[in-house]
């Protein structure tokens, strides 16, 4: 079989090109500063539609996941702690602690059934975050971690002012994501995780091994989210404090999935560049556009487009469930012999 | 020699008795139906047979053997892993604070190169100067629940449907159960998902072996559907099936794990009176080529035609037990249908 770029490609394709764009425009239309960001979303909620689109189990906890990324990146390598490991060794670290995460969440709960299990995993986001307010002899409280390791790439450390050299990398990863979640869908295990979505009963009488199968895509979940969590923390040098990684978070992700088409990878990129780019794009530059044209006052919070984005997240989200209830981009119905 | 046995076997649920002391043996090559009027708990026997009940009382047997999970050497490491998880899991929770604050914290000195064995010794000594109260016993404790759940969890799920599918013994359902979002190869693929080999780092990394198998399994597949009369249709939604279509696919669906035993519940119902000769075709060619056949019927034509031995339940009970001519001339089983000649 020849390989066909799919949707997602292009708009992974796309996406490249955004740097190029800039240099054409004047600073203030700059935008892929805040596509990085995006491209972070992105790899959370592909994380979050392993589990929620192709297994069919509602995840509400996602952040967690992400927050248990960010601190074990942070632990790993801020300089307060002994550790100290460079960029590409406390990423390859973090993954499979997402994973083992996931597990430790999974292996008592997988057996509930759909709502029980979206009630344990809204929970776990919220016992997360306390324990790394709590923990503080190990997590620093509401203080966050910083500064943190950012790359190193044939010697020269990177700044924050090596903008495109981030960009380029969130990129390179998403696309390494992009794969790697393809390669799943389209594989035995896959399969098995659209049979539990579609009948569970069905699908244990055919002989799939549904506790298996559930508790690795919960796994693959926790440890995609997990590397979300660790790049972001990278890129802002910091882990922020627990309170970031807040049930917002795990909904935005939920979002991103259920707008941009749920268990489609090429929906979910075109929900987080929706939803976060609305977000991050679209009101920030009216914001600022505003305020140069002396619209709008300080004093009315509602006049800054900047206070608008949960109003819009709940618009889409409305609009979306009425309007397009497979998303923007639904999956094909027949899948290819896969 | 039979390949499915049931002994005796009763389902109940809460008062009621569904299926009340039935035996059978279905023999290697036969076709054989079980019969009854609306809730004689025909698919009850099914569904106890097939696990996703556990019969009450009674043994199912396959191939001469009640067939439960065995105890493996896995499932003994298994259960040790949930122990020491467990138990590590309520120390570490419990001391991890003070365990980190003597470990790391009291040996770092900022821009200095951290002393490791020095941290290890006073971990190591700080653990041994914890009271028991905070070590040795939520470690025991936390363990024997951990332990407790792992085994639990086993022990129920020791005859579950999946396992027994493994053995051999596959199904098609009364009220359809197709994966309707996926394409009819797909359906298939997922019956044979037990026979496959590779795993998550194969596709991951799509290693060759991956492409080996996927290309022979899809082969399979589609010979499958062939062989049902579906090949034609191989990549549309099994949801855009006709109705009566879609028992062939879960028909191949089933066949696609190469079962001993395939249970179908009630192939014919809703079916045409053509579709239900080809219907007869196709389970004697499944017959045929090797699979015992149980079904579920009240199409009698169907019955009559195909099968070699027929058991007829009544109110979860068996009333009758033999060939179609001795189960056309009893007397019980046409009262049971028919109703009695006294009630007119």
């Amino acid at each position: 079989m020849r390989w066909r770029p799919g949707p997602a490609f292009i708009i992974l394709a796309a996406a490249a090109c955004v740097p190029l764009l800039d240099q054409l425009l004047p600073a203030p239309l700059h935008v892929s500063e805040a596509v990085r960001g995006i491209f972070v979303y992105a790899i959370l909620a592909l994380g979050l539609n392993v589990v929620t689109g192709y297994a069919g189990i509602l995840n509400l906890g996602i952040a967690a996941f992400m927050a248990i990324g960010a601190y074990t990146f942070g632990i790993l390598t801020c300089e307060i702690y002994p550790f100290q490991l460079g960029f590409w060794s406390a990423i390859a670290l973090t993954i499979p602690f997402g994973a083992l995460a996931g597990f430790v969440l999974g292996a008592p709960t997988l057996g509930l059934r759909g709502d029980y299990l979206a009630i344990v995993t809204l929970g776990f986001g919220e016992i997360v975050q306390d324990v790394l307010k709590n923990l503080e002899v190990v997590t620093k409280g509401t203080q966050g971690i910083n500064p943190l390791a950012a790359p190193v790439f044939g010697g020269h450390q990177w700044t924050s002012q090596d903008e495109y050299k981030w960009y380029y990398l969130m990129l390179a990863i998403l696309v390494l994501v992009v794969i790697a979640i393809g390669n799943l869908e389209r594989s035995r295990l896959g399969r098995a995780w659209f049979s539990i979505r579609e009948d569970e009963i069905a699908s244990r009488s055919m002989g799939i091994r549904v506790e298996r199968a559930k508790m690795i895509a919960f796994s693959t979940a926790a440890a995609i989210a997990a590397l979300a969590g660790g790049l972001s923390a990278s890129i802002l040098s910091s882990t922020g404090e627990p309170g970031n990684y807040d049930f917002q978070i795990s909904v935005l992700a939920l979002c991103i999935v259920i707008v941009g088409g749920i268990g489609n990878i090429a929906g979910v990129l075109v929900g987080a560049l929706v939803m976060v780019g609305m977000n991050s794009i679209v009101l920030v530059k009216a914001t600022a556009w505003m305020a140069s044209q002396g619209i709008g006052s300080q004093g009315n919070v509602l006049l800054a487009p900047n206070n608008w984005k949960y109003l819009i997240f709940g618009l889409a989200l409305v609009l979306a469930v009425r309007l397009k209830p497979n998303g923007l981009l639904p999956p094909r119905i027949a899948r290819t012999r896969s | 020699m039979s390949v499915l046995e049931a002994h005796n076997v009763t389902v109940r649920f809460g008062g009621l008795v569904a299926v009340e002391n039935v035996s059978f043996a279905v023999e290697k090559g036969q076709i054989y139906a079980v019969i009854g009027p609306n809730g004689a708990g025909k698919t009850t026997l099914f569904n106890a047979v097939t696990g996703i009940y556990a019969p009450s009382e009674g043994r199912v047997e396959f191939a001469g053997r009640e067939q439960f999970a065995p105890l493996t050497a896995a499932v003994l490491m298994r259960f040790a892993f949930a122990f020491m998880a467990v138990a590590i899991g309520v120390v570490v929770g419990i001391n991890g604070e003070t365990l980190w604050q003597a470990a790391i914290v009291d040996n770092y000195a900022f821009l200095k190169p951290f002393p490791w064995s020095t941290a290890a010794v006073s971990w190591w000594s700080t653990m041994w100067s914890l009271p028991l109260s905070h070590t040795a016993l939520p470690f025991l404790v936390g363990g024997s629940v951990g332990l407790g759940a792992a085994m639990v969890s086993w022990w129920r799920r020791r005859r579950s449907p999946d396992f027994i599918a493994r053995c051999g013994v596959a199904r098609t359902f009364q009220n359809i159960r197709l994966f309707n979002e996926l394409s009819l190869v797909q359906n298939v693929l997922v019956g044979m998902d037990y026979r496959m080999k590779t795993g998550f780092l194969s596709a991951l990394l799509r290693l060759r072996r991956f492409h080996t198998e996927r290309r022979a399994c899809q082969a399979q597949a589609v010979q499958l559907l062939d062989f049902v009369g579906l090949a034609d249709r191989a990549d549309h939604a099994a949801g855009s099936l006709p109705y009566g279509f879609r028992r062939r696919l879960e028909i191949a669906r089933a066949l696609a794990g190469k079962p001993a035993v395939i249970l179908l519940d009630e192939p014919a119902a809703g079916m045409n009176p053509s579709e239900v000769g080809s219907l007869m075709a196709l389970i004697r060619r499944v017959r045929d080529a090797g699979t015992t056949v149980v079904l579920i019927e009240h199409h009698m034509r169907l019955v009559m035609g195909v099968s070699d031995r027929i058991l007829v339940l009544q109110y979860g009970r068996q009333i009758a037990h033999g060939t179609p001519a001795e189960i056309r001339a009893n007397p019980k089983c046409v009262e049971a249908y028919l109703g009695s000649e006294d009630h007119g």
